[in-house]
């Protein structure tokens, strides 16, 4: 087993070696070997918290040389399923994750209708966040924790956002009190997850996610199929409307993209602050099908439509609104 | 949380005693299951025992499983007498049925091909329209059903009820009389005991290869690549990653599906992923037992499904070699444990 899961990290590794140096490929994510060690530190006297630092173990120290070890205990640090809460108090921030296309809600499973009388049906959208961070008013990031409707840290900190399933669709996180300009999150999971097999976690981090690449290759960080239909009956889809859309890093480097998102808000001293954030489709479709060379990577299992457009649209997301957090 | 740990520890300690004490060949009532239970959960499973699968309510115990075993294989539970669990669900077949769709009382048919129960005990739903969360909810279902077994749940408890030995077996597996909840729970247990976790392909994955030779290795290898894709719907382990899609088999006019549960349309043609444990022995195949064979299976999705436009997009023309066949079907053979079709704790 080992010894296939080296052959993987080292075919991964190798398809990406050319690509890392990509300036947009992770926009504000730690590069190779950086890591994010430093992501959420210095926020420990913000609104009243002390000793808050960053996430635990969200700093992947060694990089493409993989701290951790490939396929190693699931109780690693970098993988906690239990990770240590940041803050057992706090306000929860409740954020609804709406997808939308043209301004309109993007209904899961049912024909949506598209600018070009076509109409468009959803069957597969998914997607991780992890490592969320709020904005301070002066800029700083605090890292905060994902919590399930008890209160409690979210396994592992990441959250599987389900089309199919409502009970998905509210990201909550425990925060201080406050005025905050925006927040930040992972669009995916950190290398320390993505490193180890599904076969030894726990949901959300288990084949059954649908969301695991071919046999020991990690994870993908978003999903999305659909059906479009013209308007004369037809099923030649668009080229700005892709089909499938399998975005993902690989094992061997932290290639999850972050996204940052500008909205004011202030979390009351008790209770729930409830919010929307859109998932613009639109953005999700231009980034997929924008004009950017992949190439580098495009090779083996990689090479097909819905990974090629899935690399585009992780390279592009710095450009790209995705995430709207609605007034 | 605590008293459920030590709940779950008492019943891990009482089967594992059990195990200790007797043997694989022991025919009595489901008392090698425990060992089962304990040491051969396939590789690549959610971590735990299928015991952490069963709810708070219905822990799972060597009394539940037998009682269970002992309704799974009883005909009376159908009105005419004449159908059980088992005539649909054959070991021989490892718990499926070779008839394209179930056959019911007085000959009956029903509408779709009754699917292994092996391993259930980690399905996240049940029914090829998964309109079923749990083993619990599904198990009464078919007793119900005209096409199927046609008993009233309260009908059933009734005959139960007249049989002072069943008295006594709920009395010792939930400490009360029978119940419609209690049948159903009894039912699901023994499902949920059924565990299928060491064939060549489990061997393979725990690094003994002494049955699974180049070909087989050059079958997995086509299974997870993206010229077959195998692995988007099966993936290792488990080998189904409990979702929905239109993998076809669906055309116009045709059973809907999961549209059926859910009302929307994108999930016309949609059915269960299915695990591909010992697959090679479940034919026919698909929700509607319209494929005879494996060799049909893998014509059928390398031609990319039946044209239907509701096809989901994965789902293409691969253009496999007749060695690339023949390479995926040795190792979907690899799949087949047979050692459970002559399981005595699974048997009448």
């Amino acid at each position: 087993m080992q010894s296939r899961l080296l052959a993987v990290l080292r075919l991964s590794t190798a398809i990406f070696a050319g690509s890392f140096g990509c300036s947009s490929v992770d926009h504000g994510a730690a590069a190779a070997g950086g890591g994010e060690a430093g992501t959420g530190a210095g926020t420990a006297s913000f609104a009243g918290e002390s000793g808050v630092g960053g996430a635990g173990g969200v700093g992947t120290a060694g990089g493409v040389g993989m701290a951790g070890g490939v396929g190693g205990s699931p109780t690693d640090s970098a993988c906690a399923e239990h990770p240590t809460p940041l803050r057992t108090q706090g306000t929860v921030l409740s954020l609804a994750l709406a997808p939308v296309l043209a301004a309109k809600s993007f209904a899961f499973g049912q024909p949506n209708a598209m600018a070009d009388g076509g109409s468009l049906v959803p069957l597969n959208f998914r997607f991780y966040v992890s490592d969320v961070q709020l904005l301070a008013s002066s800029g700083e990031p605090l890292a905060v924790d994902l919590v399930t409707p008890m209160g409690e840290p979210e396994p592992y900190g990441v959250h599987l956002f389900n089309a199919e399933d409502d009970e998905t669709s509210e990201l909550r996180v425990l925060a201080p009190p406050g005025d905050y300009t925006g927040l930040r999150f992972a669009l995916g999971i950190k290398l320390g997850c993505n490193q180890q097999s599904p076969a030894k976690l726990s949901e959300p981090l288990t084949d059954i996610s649908q969301m695991t690449w071919p046999h020991t290759g990690g994870f993908l960080f978003l999903r999305y199929e659909g059906r479009y239909t013209a308007a004369d009956g037809s099923s030649t889809t668009p080229s700005d409307v892709p089909p499938v859309v399998h975005m993902g890093g690989n094992i061997g480097q932290e290639l999850v993209p972050h996204v940052t998102i500008s909205g004011q808000f202030s979390l009351p001293e008790s209770g729930v602050l409830e919010k929307k954030l859109s998932v613009v489709m639109d953005e999700v479709f231009k980034g997929a099908t924008a004009n950017i060379d992949v190439s580098d990577v495009a090779v083996g299992f990689l090479s097909t439509p819905e990974a090629v457009a899935g690399e585009r649209l992780r390279r592009g997301l710095s450009d790209l609104h995705v995430f709207v957090l609605e007034p | 949380m605590i008293r459920a740990s030590l709940a779950r520890a008492v019943i891990l300690c009482s089967l594992g005693a059990l195990a200790a004490c007797s043997s694989d060949a022991d025919d009595s009532p489901h008392t090698g299951a425990p060992s089962l239970i304990t040491s051969t959960i396939p590789e690549g499973f959610p971590k735990g025992t299928n015991v952490d699968q069963a709810p708070a309510d219905n822990a799972l115990t060597v009394e539940r499983a037998t009682l269970g075993k002992r309704l799974f294989y009883d005909p009376e539970l159908s009105r005419t007498s004449e159908v059980s669990c088992a005539s649909c669900h054959q070991q021989s077949s490892a718990f499926s049925d070779p008839a394209p769709v179930s056959i019911g009382v007085e000959g009956r048919r029903g509408t779709r091909n009754a699917p292994s129960i092996v391993n259930a005990a980690w399905g996240k739903s049940f029914f090829w329209d998964g309109r079923a969360r749990t083993l619990e909810d599904q198990a009464g279902q078919p007793l119900e059903n005209p096409l199927e077994m046609d008993l009233s749940l309260s009908d059933a408890v009734a005959r139960v009820e007249s049989d002072p030995s069943y008295v006594e077996a709920f009395r010792r597996a939930y400490g009360e009389a029978p119940s419609e909840a209690t049948l159903q729970k009894a039912l699901a247990s023994f499902v949920r005991s059924v565990v299928s976790g060491n064939s060549p392909y489990d061997r393979h994955l725990r690094g003994d290869d002494s049955d699974f030779g180049p070909q087989r290795k050059r079958g997995e290898a086509l299974f997870l690549n993206e010229k077959a894709e195998c692995f988007h719907c099966h993936p290792s382990g488990s080998l189904s990653n409990e979702g929905f899609f239109n993998n076809g088999t669906y055309t116009a006019g045709g059973d809907t599906g999961r549209e059926q549960v859910t009302g929307r349309v994108g999930d016309i043609g949609k059915f269960k992923v299915p695990g591909l444990r010992n697959i090679a022995l479940t034919a026919p195949y698909m929700h509607d037992g319209s494929v005879p064979t494996l060799e049909a299976v893998i014509e059928q999705y390398d031609a990319g499904g039946r044209g239907d436009p509701t096809t989901d997009p994965l789902i293409k023309p691969m253009s496999l070699t007749d060695d690339e066949k023949a390479d995926l079907l040795e190792f979907l053979r690899s799949f087949t444990d047979d050692a459970l079709l002559q399981d005595a704790r699974f048997a009448p």
